[in-house]
Order: C-alpha cells, then structure tokens, then sequence
C-alpha cells in the first residue's frame, strides 16, 4: 500500500484502466472461445450420439446430443463383421507411421535447401516444385505411369509417390527462413557442413513446424482411401482401413447410381443405403486414434514453445 | 540501350541477397546442389511425365486406340467448353465461392489463432483448440446431413425465427439460390477454422518472446501487441499461405456443393468439377479429352494467380514462393 | 526426453499390433490372395478364386462367407465381389482400364459399352453353343439385341429375366402410392384421378392430423433429388396412360407400326398435373422440403409413417422402410405400436387424367434391358471356367442356394414340395449382418425369376405366393381384400398388354451419349426441368411461370432429342419385323 502511494497518480490511472481493458477482454474472448467451442462440438457429439443409437430407430432422424435407443451394434458390425478391416487397420497403420516419417525426412530437407538464401538455385527449384501443386495430368495418365513403375498393386504406391507435397515444403521453408542466419554462419565457422546444420541447428528448432507437418501427413495417410481404391481395386491384401469403412459410408455412388426411369432388381435395390447409425460409428472409429495422437503433438505449437536458443 | 541499362539496374536492386553463381559458390554448396539434383529427378518422373497427358485434351481420346492411335481434334474440346453457357456459369461460381472461402477462411483462422493464443490458462487452451478442429475428421457428408437438418422447415433455425417473430413462416433457406454460397461459405468455416489456425499457432510460436517483453516495456497493450508483434510475426506465414490458396481458388470443391445442392440452386451451385463430372466422365460418354481441357484451363488460371500475385509479393517485398 | 517417449510408445504400440495382426491375418491372407491361383481344399478338388467388379453400389460378402463356400466346393470357384465406392460407373471403368488391372468378371453398368471398345471383353457367342443354361436364358431374338456392332454378344443382363412367366407378386415399378390406414378410413373408396387422391389425402389429414406418437402427418410428399426426380416428372406419361418407356410417350393411335413419339413434357396433362401440384402446395398439402431434400431425409420422413402418400417406384423407397415399420414404438399415451400394424404400408393407385382410362403404370411383361449387363473379362485366366460357373449358377440346386439358403436352415419344405419359411429365417434374411456371413446371391451373375424348374416354387422367394402373403401385415391384407386383389400388380389393375418391339425405350435413353445434338439436348433438357418443375409448384403465379418454364424448355431444342427418339423406335421396329413380328390388329 505504502508503495503504491509513491506511484504518480497518471501511472495508476493508466494500469487501471489496463486492467479493466484487460479484464473485459478476457471474459469476451473467454465467451466466444466457448461458443465457438460449443458450435463446433455439436457435430460431433451428434455422429456421436447416432453412432450409439439402434439402426432402425435412427432411420426416423431427430437424434440430437443423446441417442434414444442405446445399441453397440454399429460398432460391432462395423469392427467385427466386415471383411477386410483387419488387414486395412494393418496396412494403415503402417502407411501412417512409414509415410509420415519418410515424408517428414523429405520435406524437411527439400526445405532446409529452399531456405538456404546463398543456394543457387533457389528460384528455380521453388518454381519447380510450386508448378506440382497447381498442374496435373489428370487421373489416367498417373495411372498408367504407375503401372509402368511397378507401383499399382503394390504396398509402395502408398509411401513413394506422395513422399514430397510443396505444399508443406513451403510451409516449413517460411519457418526455417524465419531462424536468424548467425546461427547457420557461427556453425560454418566452426566448420560444420550444410548438413550438420540441417541436423543440429535447423532441426531442434523446427520442432513446431515438424510437429504441424507431421500431423498433416499422418492425417492424410489415416484418412487416404482413394489410392487404395485406384492402386489396388483388386488386391485386397493392400486395402486400408479408411477404404473398407468408405464402401460403408459411400452413398455418393448410390446417389449418382444410374439413370432415370430404370428399374433395378429387388435383390439389388435392398442392398444399397448403409444405416446411418454404421456410418456414425466408422466416423468415430476413425477419428479416434488420431485424437489420441493429438495430445502429443498439441505441446509444441500451443504451450508456446519458443526458441529462445536462437537468441545469443 | 538505355532502356536494358535501367532493367538490369533494377534487377540487381532486388537481388541484393541473391548469391553470385561462381565456381567456388557452387563446389561450396555441391550437397545442396546434388540432393536438389535427387529432388528435380523424382519431381519430374512423379508430376511432369503425368503432364504429358494433357495431350489428349486436343484429340478425340479413346483407350483402345491410345494416344498414338486416337484422333486429332485440335482446339475443338476448348471451343466446346467456351461455347457453352454453362461452363461459363460454373467458372464463375466456383470462382466466387473459391474467393469467399479463401477470404473467410483465412481471417477467421487467424483471428482465432490469436485469440486463443491470449488464453493464458493451458488446459482451457488445450481443450478449446482440440475441440475446435475435430470437425475436419467428419466427412461432408456428415457435415451436410447436420446442415440439412438445421435448415429444413422444421429445422432448429427456422424454428429460433419463427419464435422470435422474425419469420412469420419457415424459409426454404436451402432452395434460395441468393444464400447458397454464404451456406457453403459458412459451413466450410465451421469445418476448417480449428484445423486451418494449426499452421498459425505453429507460426505464432515462432515469434520471440523478447519482442513482447520490449513491447510492454514501452507501454504496448493487449491489442496493441496482437496489432504490432503477433500479427507481424504471422505475416510470412499468412503471406505464403495466401499465395499457394490463391492457385486454389479454382478449385473450390466438388463434395459440399454436390451434397447441398439442389435443382433450384443449381445455377450458382454448380462448380467446374462438377460440370466435368456431368459432362465428361459420363459413364456412357467417357470424354476424358473434355475432362483434361477444363484441368488444363484451371492449371493455366490458377498457374496465372500465382505468377501475378507472386510479383506483386516480390515488389513489396513480402514472402514469395519463387 | 519427450521424444524418447513418444518413440518408445510407437515402437511398443506397433509391436502389440504387428504381435495381433499377425496371429489374426494369417488364416484369411491365404484366401484372399487374389489372382486365378487354385487352392487346394481338403478333398483335394482345386478351387480357383475369381474377383468380380459391379458398377453400382452394393455390399461385400464376408471372407469365409457359408454359401459361398458350399457354391465354391460345386463348382469349384469362389468370386470376390467389388462394388463401386465413391465414384461413379464411368470414373471407376476409366481407372479399371488405366490400371489394367481387370477383374475376371465385370459387370460395367453405363460403362458396359467402354469396355466393349477397348476390347477387353470375352465375346459369349461360342460359349453359349457349349452351355445350355445359359443359352436358355433368351430366345435368339432376344440375344440377338445385346449384338455388338462386331456382331457379338458380350454380355448378359441378369435381371428381370422370367424362367417360363412372370410370376410377379409386386409391383416394383411407379405409381401414387397411398397409405392403406388412408384408404380404410374412407371405407375403401376407389380412387382414378388426382382431384380424388389429393382430396383424400387432405380429408385424411384434417381428421387425423397426428401420429399416435405426436409426430405431425404430411399429406404428400415428392423426391427431386438429382436422377430420382423422377418421382415429379414423369407422371404425365402414366396419367395418359402409357407405360413406362421413361423418355417419351410412344403414340400408336395410327397403329402399332406406325408409332409416333410425342413429349411428354408439354401435353396438357402435363400442365394440369403441375397445376394441380400448385394448388395443393399452396394449400400445404406438399411437403415444404420437397423440392431440397436428400434420399436419406426422403426415407427418413416415410420411416416416421408421416407421409401419407408419395409418387415414386417401389424399389426406391419400400425395401429401405421395411425395417423401421417393423419396429415398436411407443405412443404419447404410453402405449406401444408398429406402423405397419397400423395400416402405414403403402399400395399402390394407377390414377389416369380423368377418370374411367386404362392406364399401365405396370408392366406385366418382363423388361429386357440389353445395355449392360455379367461380363468376362480379356483379363480372365480361364474364361471357358467362367463361364461353366456362370452356367452352373443357374443349375435349379445352385440357384435355389442362392436365393433360398440351404434347407432346413433358411427355408422348409412341406408335403407338396412348397418351400417356405419360419418368421426367424424370414428375419434373418432381412439382416445385413446375417447376409454377410452367410448368404450368397452373386446378384449379378445370371438369374432367374419366375417359376422353379420344379414347377412347384419361384425362383426367389419374394415372388412365392405364400412367402409373399405371410410377410404383409394385417391391415394390407385387409385392404387386398377390400378390394378384391391377392397381389400388387392385381390391386394397380392395369391394362394387361403385349409389351411393344421397342419397349422399354428407357433402355436407349439410359445409354444415349452427348456426342449427338439429341444427347445434348437431352441433359439440357433434364438440368432445365430440374430447376423449373419445383419452381412452377412452388410459384405463387403459376401461368407466367409455366409460360418461362416451357419457353426455357423450348430453347434446349428437344426435337433434337424426339427425333433421335423417333429413329430408335422405327429400328426397334425393324428389327422386330425382321424377325417375323406383325401388329395385331
């Protein structure tokens, strides 16, 4: 108290009105933090609830946060009953882990050369692989080129083909460019090479970005089930998981089906729609493992991580 | 004369950082020169071999007869395309809605990464980013079930209108062809937004702490250092990201406007991949040549954004792509 | 530190799984290793695996699935079945050929015909001399409409084929269908025209306008979502009193070989039935959602017993709610009910434009459909085992494995040699899980339906009399009864007629491709009336909108389309002629 009174008057008026600035601020974000966070919550708490509801009643719709007929049917028909889905959660499994390491290694290090600003041909090969993002050839010619290579029915079609995405080389080239050049230079004097600097300097640093990347590509490879489907339509050896549960979630197709007037066959009407509720399950199911692996990856680009090692 | 005099007085200017191609220069960075060499080779067997496809978009392609084989058309599929309203009509909406979700995606993403980035307790930090991004793992055809649901007559919307005597009857929001693309445009953003302020908050942690404590040093306040600290230190990021998505905006989707859309809407709902998916992978006239001329046409657009917006970067001196 | 333990947790969590999957995978990697490599089973007869790819949506059998391999130790093949998944028929016969990686058996749906010009097709010709069963599924004229332009048949539609008649109970095809409580409320009244239905379903709703669960009734309901909008627009053509060849209405008012095609799209039927719908939107007897909602809220609305009367066919929508009618439910007042037991099940009325006209809403006849249909493949190791399967699927044994199970376990068989089945099996045939495991239809492989080969039952249960009567619930018996009729197809009551030579034309404009101004016409045509026809019975003015809606139609040039049409009709005809077909006079 006694302190306080030595303060001149202005300085106090100025850090009350401070606090009430930053108290009202707090509570407003506080506020629409939640809300978004209620917003956001409600879809999945609804395939929720429809996940654990009972076929036949979820059919008549009006689930909203609860489900009123308790069943784990669903989930039983959709983690024991279809074939394939071992042998998918297998081969996912393993794209996941091998794609995202290999493809971390290759992004990494295409970017610590982008970042480079003494590299020569920087402009180039930025031009080069940014062109990737924007032109393809298109769905058959890639498919040929793959038979050709040797990739379709094959477990590699996974891993090779995807491994550079200048997409997230860009992105980790931003990062690594942002990390002051004193550090690199010191090193060289020391007489470190370009790659002792990619693996002792550059690397603990981006830890964040590599935290962010990764969790881009294990998503991707969780969720991949297109190239299952094109690579390796008939070898069901290679399916992944999201494929098996796809031809349970697909009512695209079914909608697409064919055309006006025609008149299907009883036995092959009956079996087109996938109960809602199955396809509530196989969302959650997928979903899972990858919130579980979130928590690991959550600390380096939220509890503010900083690289404090860059200052000297 | 003088004219290539200035140009190269100019170039030189902007180059100041680019390093001079001597033979030492290049036997100092031989490693860097030769993994390159690995990169470029697997980047031209992986997407341009692909690219020689494209030549099917100026012949009549047919599978049996192969490329060799099937028959030249010259610009005919390009004619065709241009020629018809409709494609005409879906360039437009799928440039409009790719527009719209760049703009809003990009803002609120980053408005929310930095108003989460001011939560100062960690376990509500933690839980409202996890929550916030797990609508990305839900397919859109969940997410356009819930929409659906939402907007139909007896939806929870119409129904807080009518009780709150804004409406006197429920509207048909989803057969309105005026609301369309602000329903794309806001489911997408309920979808994405956590997911999307990931690489932000990545980039936020970037940012040295030491530029806080100088800034409340001399006095800055909240806004003001989310105004001239965080934002800053995002610009790189935001800037690059900005410039990739802009080569995007062509390809503003296919899934969500072919889930919600309907008859009525059809004139704004439709995008190109849709129209290609009608016109060209028809199962009972599979053209791939029309197909690969509208692939062509959106490389060629997206391809121009890029190269536009990227020298504009440069001028200002911002974060490029090349 | 944390990275050790994130890596450490990795490398345990892989080797639990790797540690259970290979245990678990083992058993199952053997069978389906794919490919024509012969397995030896235990009596030492060699089984070859084939795949099958259909170009429609549908359900995979479970690997050791019973049937299938009961079929697999007769014949000595067992088939993978694919079905399409997230693209549609042309994208995936596209990549199929890219990949060139081709099942052994394919059924190509709209993309039959891409196949057939790539060559990759084994033409049938030579194995139908050298296999009777399946020779016998056609006559030789009726072979002779699945000729390519090479002058071969490569395929065969399995579906909707007659083993000696037809012997349809139901009626799968379109009409206005009406719940039967409806019907019984008004003492059965006999119903012709859409003044008397409309009105009906209005009087119904007034007097009863809730569910004993408190759910809301909604009078009428239509679906419009992309092809199925069908269900809105081509009830003119039925109104007039034609059947249903999908595209057109084939006039033959001056003979039967002298057709004349005449659009549907712009009759005056066809003006006062939108009218009609306009008047009654506006007075709410519509759903409000009609014209937006997807097939999944469509079957939802008609699983709630909500929706008291419909236009649509009987596939699209009966065999989804089948389930959810079944199913107790408990009313406000605490008791407990099933809609089928109160009288929900639909029947279906072929209303004309006025009242006292044949109309033919139902097809007695079966339909052939010769663009797409089982095909083997160039890819195919052993095509002259193909087909020995093909052909033995259609043995009277095999084939009653298929459709009705094995005796004693799926179906019984009394003293006449009827066979039948007990409310369980019958159950059991109704779930997916059951049918994953143990049933084995291979639905697109060649069938039959119509009478046994034993002269005593139906090919498939759904068409056996008995089978099809003990599955209905009372208040539909007593509604039949009411009226007279023991089936579907007698309750229509439609005209009874020969089908003409080039019926259905749907089966052309199914398949005709945009390469021709009447291809193009034709979806301009459809993208046009998917946007006016929901707006001329929302609208508020309906002359001007109508007046906009046919100018708009006018200028998708469909006389393009009509005389495209035309040519199809007086080819089929030819073709008949050719073959010895006279008009009746």
């Amino acid at each position: 108290m006694a302190y306080n009174q030595t303060v001149s008057f202005d300085k106090i008026k100025h850090k009350k009105k401070m606090a009430t600035e930053d108290i009202i601020f707090t509570i407003l974000n506080t506020t629409f933090l939640v809300l978004f966070a209620v917003v956001t919550l409600y879809p999945v708490l609804n395939t929720l609830a429809y996940s654990f509801n009972e076929g036949n009643d979820a059919v008549r719709g009006g689930i909203y946060l609860l489900p009123r007929k308790w069943s784990l049917r669903s989930y039983h028909e959709i983690l024991f009953e279809r074939p394939g889905i071992r042998t998918g959660a297998w081969i996912t499994f393993w794209r996941t882990v091998l794609g995202t390491l290999t493809s971390l290694a290759a992004n990494a290090l295409l970017s610590f050369i982008l970042s480079r600003k003494k590299f020569l041909f920087k402009s180039g090969l930025s031009l080069f692989w940014v062109i990737t993002m924007y032109a393809s050839g298109g769905m058959i010619p890639v498919l040929v080129l793959f038979r050709y290579l040797h990739l379709t029915s094959s477990f590699w079609v996974y891993i090779i083909p995807g491994m550079v995405s200048a997409f997230n080389v860009m992105v980790m080239r931003t990062y690594m460019a942002g990390i002051p050049d004193s550090l690199e230079e010191a090193a060289q004097l020391e007489g470190a090479g370009y790659m002792r600097v990619f693996v002792s300097i550059i690397t603990p640093l981006c830890k964040p970005v590599y935290a962010t990347i990764a969790l881009f590509v294990a998503v991707y490879h969780w969720n991949a089930w297109f190239d299952a489907m094109l690579y390796n339509r008939f070898d069901p050896q290679y399916t992944t998981l999201q494929y098996e549960l796809m031809k349970l979630l697909d009512s695209v197709s079914a909608t697409t089906g064919t055309s006006s007037g025609a008149q299907m066959s009883q036995s092959a009407a009956a079996a087109t729609i996938t109960p809602m509720t199955v396809r509530a399950a196989a969302t959650i199911a997928t979903m899972a493992p990858i919130i579980a692996l979130y928590p690991f990856l959550q600390r380096y680009f939220v509890t503010g991580l900083t690289i404090g090692g860059v200052k000297e | 004369m003088e004219n290539s005099i200035v140009k190269s007085k100019r170039t030189k200017e902007i180059d100041v950082n680019k390093p001079k191609f001597t033979a030492k220069e290049f036997k100092r960075q031989w490693i860097l020169v030769a993994i390159s060499a690995v990169y470029v080779i697997y980047g031209i067997i992986f997407y341009y071999l692909p690219l020689a496809g494209w030549i099917i978009a100026f012949q009549n392609f047919v599978f049996a007869k192969g490329i060799g084989g099937s028959k030249w058309v010259g610009i005919d599929k390009f004619k065709f395309l241009f020629s018809d309203k409709t494609f005409l009509m879906v360039i437009r909406n799928t440039f409009v809605m790719g527009v719209l979700n760049l703009f809003f995606s990009t803002v609120v993403a980053i408005a929310f990464a930095i108003l989460l980035n001011e939560v100062k307790n960690r376990y509500f930090k933690k839980s409202i980013q996890t929550i916030s991004y797990l609508p990305h793992f839900l397919s859109w055809i969940i997410v356009v079930a819930i929409v659906h649901d939402a907007l139909t007559s007896t939806g929870i919307i119409n129904d807080i209108l009518t009780r709150l005597h804004i409406l006197k009857q429920p509207y048909a929001f989803l057969g309105d062809p005026k609301l369309f693309w602000g329903i794309v445009t806001l489911s997408h953003l309920w979808k994405e937004t956590g997911w999307n302020a990931i690489i932000y908050l990545a980039a936020i942690t970037s940012i040295d702490p030491c530029l806080y404590e100088s800034a409340s040093i001399d006095g800055a306040g909240r806004f003001q250092k989310m105004r001239y600290v965080t934002l800053p230190g995002l610009r790189p990021t935001i800037m690059i990201l900005l410039l990739m998505n802009m080569g995007n905006v062509l390809n503003a989707g296919f899934e969500l406007q072919y889930l919600l859309g309907n008859g009525l809407v059809q004139n704004v709902s439709r995008t190109i991949d849709i129209y290609i998916l009608d016109w060209a992978l028809d199962a009972r006239n599979m053209d791939y040549s029309l197909g690969t001329a509208a692939g062509i046409f959106k490389t060629v657009v997206s391809m121009t954004f890029i190269v536009v917006s990227n020298y504009i970067a440069k001028k200002k001196g911002d974060e490029r792509l090349f | 530190m944390k990275t050790k333990k994130i890596v450490s947790l990795i490398l345990a969590s892989m080797l639990a799984v790797s540690s259970f999957a290979a245990c678990s995978t083992k058993p199952t990697d053997t069978q389906s290793s794919g490919g024509n490599e012969p397995v030896q089973t235990g009596d030492g007869k060699e089984i070859v695996d084939f795949t099958m790819f259909a170009a429609m949506a549908g359900k995979e059998k479970n690997d050791g699935n019973e049937i299938m391999e009961l079929i697999a130790e007769k014949t000595g093949v067992r088939v993978k079945e694919t079905w399409l998944t997230g693209q549609d028929a042309g994208e995936a016969i596209g990549s199929i050929i890219a990949s060139g990686k081709l099942p052994d058996l394919i059924d190509g749906g709209d993309g039959s015909v891409t196949l057939y010009q790539n060559g990759l097709l084994v033409a049938w010709d030579d194995y139908l001399e050298k296999y009777p069963n399946l020779k016998e599924m056609y006559t030789d004229e009726e072979w002779d409409k699945f000729r390519m332009d090479d002058g071969h048949i490569y395929w065969a539609n399995v579906f909707g084929n007659s083993y000696d008649h037809n012997t349809a109970t139901g009626h799968n095809g379109e009409a206005f269908w009406i719940q039967v409580r409806v019907l019984e409320w008004a003492n059965y009244p006999k119903i012709q025209t859409l003044d008397e239905y409309f009105k009906l379903l209005e009087d119904y709703a007034a007097a009863n306008p809730e569910l004993p669960d408190g759910t809301p009734v909604i009078p009428y309901t239509c679906l419009c979502e992309d092809w199925k909008y069908y269900c809105l627009e081509n009830a003119p053509m039925f109104l007039d009193g034609y059947p249903n060849d999908g595209c057109v209405i084939v006039n033959i008012d001056a003979g039967m070989d002298n057709p004349k095609v005449v659009d549907y799209n712009t009759t005056d039927t066809a003006k006062m039935y939108f009218k009609k719908l306009n008047e009654e939107y506006a007075k709410g007897a519509i759903d409000p959602d009609f014209a937006t909602q997807t097939y999944d809220e469509y079957i939802a609305k008609l699983s709630t017993g909500r929706v008291l009367g419909l236009c649509d066919q009987y596939w699209d929508f009966a065999y989804n709610i089948m389930g959810p009618f079944a199913t107790p439910l408990s009313a406000s007042d605490g008791t407990t009910f099933r809609l089928d037991e109160l009288g929900c099940d639909y029947v279906p009325l072929g209303l004309t434009a006025k009242a006292g006209m044949k109309q033919q809403w139902h097809s007695y006849d079966d339909e052939l459909n010769q663009s797409s249909g089982c095909a083997v493949t160039t890819s195919c190791k052993d095509p002259d085992l193909a087909f020995a399967f093909l052909s033995a699927l259609l043995d009277q044994d095999i084939h009653d494995l298929r459709f009705w199970g094995i005796e004693g376990v799926d179906y019984l068989v009394d003293d006449q040699g009827l066979y039948y089945r007990t409310e369980e099996m019958r159950e059991n045939w109704k779930s997916d899980s059951y049918k994953a495991k143990h049933s084995c239809e291979y639905s697109y492989c060649p069938q039959w339906m119509g009478m046994s080969k034993d002269g005593i039952n139906r090919m498939q249960p759904s068409e056996q009399p008995s089978e099809f009567y003990e599955g209905l619930a009372e208040p539909l018996k007593k509604c039949f009864a009411a009226y007279g009729a023991q089936t579907y197809s007698e309750f229509l009551g439609s005209e009874i007629v020969v089908n003409a030579p080039w019926y259905p034309l749907w089966s052309w404009s199914n398949n005709i491709s945009s390469d021709t101004p009447g291809g193009i016409a034709w979806k301009r045509m459809g993208e046009t009336k998917h946007l006016w026809l929901p707006t001329v019975v929302m609208s508020s003015d309906f002359e001007s909108d109508w007046a906009a809606y046919q100018a708009a139609y006018a200028e998708c040039d469909p006389q393009a389309f009509l005389d495209e049409a035309q040519a199809e009709v007086n080819k089929r005809l030819e073709t008949a002629k050719s073959y010895g077909w006279t008009a009746p006079v």
